[in-house]
């Protein structure tokens, strides 16, 4: 198979778009499933979460924010016309298709990619779907889009500040999210909550909503490896049970998961990736970077 | 050829010394060259009919292989050429078996000459006829003769994994002159022999050589394509006269006990995923992370264990492997046993896990076990039984790894509903190896749960017969 790279840009500040040829994904990848990329021979494999697809013309769009060496390296050193070597999917369960009645589906960051073909799927089958987006205002990405395609669609966001590190962004993006949220769910009284997002930003985001009782559900994104099922790298409590995210997931009742369990293990990995960036940065530096 | 004095011991093969060979992932034992080759092909007493023909679940003709060798003792490439031939009319695969079968156990075991000495040293003789082969250009001859399609293309099959009973289906599949088309989830082909197995068992190289060989035997492989997922099993059945399913037992069984989400508790299919298919040991010029502490607890005492327990060794950490019976009950092979404690591994008998107990950043630091004790009664599978002391014992630990156990994964039986499953999701099959709808065959652990390479190689080799004969069948007017 050769994945080739049809269109990239940058989207918005650290969000790359790319438009791929991989008509095994877009010919059955449903809303809610996600996809498995290695884009270099010595690369990892990632979870990314097809955006849009086109089943007759055979591509996806992908989008990545850049946090880290893979998703760095991919913009470095990927350019329209460039192949990736591996897309391994639809992966992980499609969301529920049900009548819910109105909807708010969350996004967090880039987590809003996510939310994007779930909420015009939910809308289109006739719920009303009311969207967030809770972002730092340079890197607002999809509100055209989400515009078109749901009830409603708004943007929560902030200017960023000089000097404004990860902790200061990361607690702006949890008060002004947490004060929406219960706005919204005051004024809109929806039936379900869903959102997608980091863990501790779900976690903070559940808190509010558990105060009144809405059901809600969650993507989660734990450390996956194969996707698969074949190693339970991505495993989490839900219910009380163990359970692979990749293939009993993505998609869980945020009642029943661990989320101190989660956050944990979703940082389990941080000095490495830390390692990771800064040996990917000395050689760019060095120019020696392949 | 024989002379008058029975030659009882094996001619040994050379190791890398282990001071040397802990420090890295470089295969372990060397194997023979064509003079010792020969020396210890002399030893076999060329039975008929040959005991040992029977051990080996794909029935090669072993004393005619080495009978090959020594005929031609001072022509090695003829000898080789001879031998490989043999070889390839049963096992497609043999650089990979005569390094991971359990000889011991298969054709070894009934080699007579074990009863009055060491039985001969037949996996590594298979493997010296591949790997001189290969070095030597011989094979590419050989491939020409096994690559007649004087009968032109005789139908399509999917095959669905490229772990050894896929790789052995399609071989023998393309060997009668059939496309076969491999389905494959992961980027590389190979299974468990890619993601489990470490290099300094099986070099990855040498499993690439031997997948190379099947798509010049005209084998298509499709990587990245999760059946059940990508394309359904439906799907495939319709454009392919059969399918056979090979997808193993990949789900790792977890300890249903307290602390089993702590950092730094792996399966042992995570932790050795990272290390075999993405090369976490070369972190950080291959980008895949691996988190390994100063002391490490293996629990399991099977191959996977064995393997997992040698491969954090080889990052640099103290390794007990913690079982809950006794050396005597452990399934590894004798020789990986024996180099795991040449190599340091220590192990603990008797202890079965109750609770991980983690510090106050959720990283695992000790594991609780009770003492177990041996029973005389014996369970099914003729292991004893052991029963709990109520006596417990922790012990340090900063990396967990869990080796207890393989179940077949449900991606491929969920989607297709029309495919019968036992209570443990194995698939059910007939004695053909059909499965419950016509035309799907399957083998390996797939339909065996946690087994070998080499039955599941056997069963790959019986399911292509019983998919040639189902085929031709089909094709026959009523």
């Amino acid at each position: 198979m050769v994945y080739e790279i049809l269109e990239k840009r940058e989207i918005a500040a650290n969000n790359v778009l790319y438009k791929i040829h991989a008509p095994h994904i877009a010919r059955k990848v449903q809303p809610g499933q996600f996809v498995v990329v290695r884009a270099f021979e010595n690369g990892e494999r990632i979870p990314l979460t097809p955006v849009m697809w086109d089943a007759e013309e055979g591509w996806i769009t992908l989008v990545t924010f850049i946090r880290g060496r893979t998703t760095l390296r991919m913009n470095m050193e990927l350019q329209e016309g460039d192949k990736i070597l591996n897309i391994a999917g639809p992966l992980g369960n499609p969301a529920p298709m049900k009548k819910f009645g109105k909807i708010l589906a969350i996004g967090m960051i880039t987590g809003i990619v996510e939310v994007y073909p779930i909420a015009k799927a939910w809308q289109e089958i006739g719920n009303e779907v009311i969207t967030l987006h809770i972002v730092p205002e340079p890197m607002i990405i999809l509100k055209e889009d989400l515009e078109k395609a749901v009830s409603k669609h708004i943007v929560e966001s902030f200017p960023l500040k000089e000097g404004m590190g990860m902790p200061e962004i990361f607690k702006e993006l949890v008060t002004r999210g947490q004060a929406k949220v219960r706005e919204l769910i005051e004024k809109e009284k929806p039936d379900l909550v869903f959102m997608v997002g980091p863990a501790r930003g779900q976690k903070a985001i559940f808190d509010v909503v558990k105060e009144y009782g809405i059901p809600m559900e969650v993507d989660l994104h734990p450390i996956m490896v194969d996707g698969t099922g074949m190693c339970g790298a991505c495993r989490v409590t839900v219910g009380g049970e163990v359970k692979f995210a990749c293939v009993d997931g993505p998609s869980f009742n945020a009642y029943e998961v661990n989320w101190e369990e989660l956050i944990a293990r979703s940082e389990f990995y941080a000095d490495l990736e830390k390692k990771a960036l800064e040996d990917y940065l000395t050689k760019l530096q060095q120019g020696g970077a392949q | 050829m024989a002379g008058p004095k029975l030659i009882k011991e094996r001619v040994p093969t050379p190791e890398v010394p282990v001071e040397e060979r802990i420090k890295s992932f470089v295969e372990v034992n060397l194997g023979y060259d064509f003079v010792s080759a020969v020396k210890e092909a002399e030893r076999c007493l060329q039975c008929n009919p040959a005991p040992c023909i029977q051990g080996c679940p794909v029935h090669i003709n072993i004393p005619g292989f080495i009978k090959a060798l020594r005929e031609n003792a001072e022509s090695p490439e003829e000898a080789v050429k001879n031998a490989l031939r043999i070889i390839w009319d049963d096992n497609t695969l043999p650089a990979i078996t005569g390094r991971v079968c359990p000889q011991e156990e298969q054709c070894e075991a009934p080699c007579v000459m074990g009863k009055a000495g060491e039985p001969i040293n037949i996996g590594k003789l298979e493997r010296f006829v591949a790997d001189y082969a290969r070095k030597h250009g011989i094979e590419k001859e050989l491939l020409k003769e096994f690559t007649s399609t004087e009968n032109g293309v005789k139908g399509k099959v999917a095959v669905v994994g490229s772990g050894p009973a896929g790789l052995t289906c399609a071989g023998e599949l393309a060997k009668m002159g059939y496309k076969v088309t491999i389905f494959e989830a992961l980027h590389k082909p190979g299974g468990v022999l890619v993601y489990g197995i470490p290099e300094f068992r099986l070099p990855k190289e040498i499993l690439d050589r031997e997948i190379a060989k099947l798509k010049e035997l005209g084998v298509e492989i499709k990587l990245d394509h999760i059946v059940g997922k990508t394309v359904t099993l439906e799907e495939l059945l319709e454009e392919y006269d059969a399918v056979f399913i090979g997808t193993g037992a990949g789900t790792p069984k977890l300890l249903n006990i307290p602390g089993i989400l702590l950092d730094r508790i792996y399966t042992a299919n995570e932790f050795l995923t990272r290390i075999n298919l993405m090369k976490a040991y070369k972190f950080p010029e291959y980008d895949e992370p691996i988190s390994i502490g100063k002391k490490t607890i293996v629990i399991g005492a099977g191959n996977t264990a064995m393997d997992a327990a040698r491969s954090a060794l080889r990052m640099g950490s103290e390794v007990t492997i913690a079982y809950r019976r006794g050396r005597e009950d452990m399934t590894a092979r004798i020789e990986e046993i024996k180099h795991a404690e040449e190599e340091g591994v220590k192990f603990e008998f008797f202890l079965n896990p109750v609770e991980f107990i983690g510090d106050e950043n959720g990283k695992v630091k000790a594991v609780k076990f009770e003492k177990m004790r041996p029973l005389e009664e014996r369970d099914a599978k003729g292991k004893r039984k052991i029963v709990g002391t109520g006596e417990y014992i922790t012990l340090e630990a900063d990396t967990v790894i869990i080796a207890i156990g393989l179940e077949p994964n449900k991606i491929i039986s969920e989607e297709a509903t029309g495919l019968k499953t036992n209570p443990d999701g194995t698939l059910v099959v007939d004695e053909n190896l059909m499965t419950s709808i016509p035309g799907v065959f399957a083998g390996g652990d797939a339909i065996r749960g946690e087994a070998t390479v080499i039955l599941a190689m056997g069963d790959g080799k019986k399911a292509a017969k019983a998919i040639d004969e189902y085929i031709q069948k089909k094709r026959l007017p009523a």
